[in-house]
């Protein structure tokens, strides 16, 4: 189940899944960032395309004002899912 | 292996405690592992969305026959969902011009060898074969 954090330094700390059933978690966290942050994915084992979504959007919105999401410390499965849905173009990743 | 899980978003967590036993009971890698769990979520949500109302269970059938996986998702009593018919999505759109949502099915596609649709009998059935060895 996802779980979503705040870091020492302000990022976003994702463990768990990232499935359709947190969809409305997920959301009503991410429509709160309204500057550029970093989203950690260190502890997160698997997304689909509902967490695609979330994020997506969250960065189409940010990108209004200049501002974005980095994504970083991903898994070698999740990486793939990015390359599929070509976001490895439309987001930082680290 | 198979089992019925209740129309709702919140089976998957039941979902990927089933899958989670037959890769285990089939020695399944992590990698497959990951890639039934995505294909099986994005099928099972598209029916549960396209058909809300229907009362009946939807059916997941996970079957290893050698190198081959086999997965069976059959709605019943429902209406024509065929997602062999969904439509490309153009992965190289710019941000502004993305659209939210529609990833599904692509997903599906990119991670199995075939992906297979009938109606019969007022049954959606959907078949995914995945190659383990390649």
């Amino acid at each position: 189940m996802l779980k979503i954090d705040l870091g020492p330094n302000g990022e976003i700390l994702l463990s768990g899944r990232f499935d359709a059933s947190r969809v409305d978690y997920a959301r009503g966290i991410f429509n709160t960032i309204t500057s550029s942050s970093v989203v950690d994915f260190q502890n997160l084992e698997y997304i689909s395309s509902a967490g695609l979504g979330v994020l997506l959007a969250t960065q189409k919105r940010l990108a209004e004002t200049g501002q974005s999401l980095k994504l970083i410390n991903m898994n070698k499965h999740i990486r793939d899912v990015f390359q599929y849905a070509g976001f490895d173009t439309v987001f930082q990743i680290d | 292996m198979e089992q019925k899980f209740r129309r709702r978003v919140e089976a998957l967590d039941e979902i990927f405690e089933f899958i989670g036993g037959f890769a285990r009971e089939h020695n399944i890698d992590e990698s497959v592992s990951f890639a039934l769990n995505l294909v099986v979520e994005e099928l099972f949500t598209n029916f549960v969305k396209h058909h809300p109302e229907n009362p009946n269970e939807i059916l997941i059938r996970l079957v290893r026959d050698g190198s081959r996986l086999i997965v069976n998702l059959i709605d019943y009593d429902a209406q024509p969902f065929d997602p062999t018919l969904a439509g490309e999505v153009n992965v190289q759109e710019s941000l502004p011009n993305r659209k939210v949502g529609g990833l599904g099915i692509h997903l599906v596609k990119k991670m199995v060898d075939e992906l297979h649709y009938e109606y019969v009998h007022g049954e959606s059935r959907i078949t995914v074969i995945k190659n383990l060895e390649k």
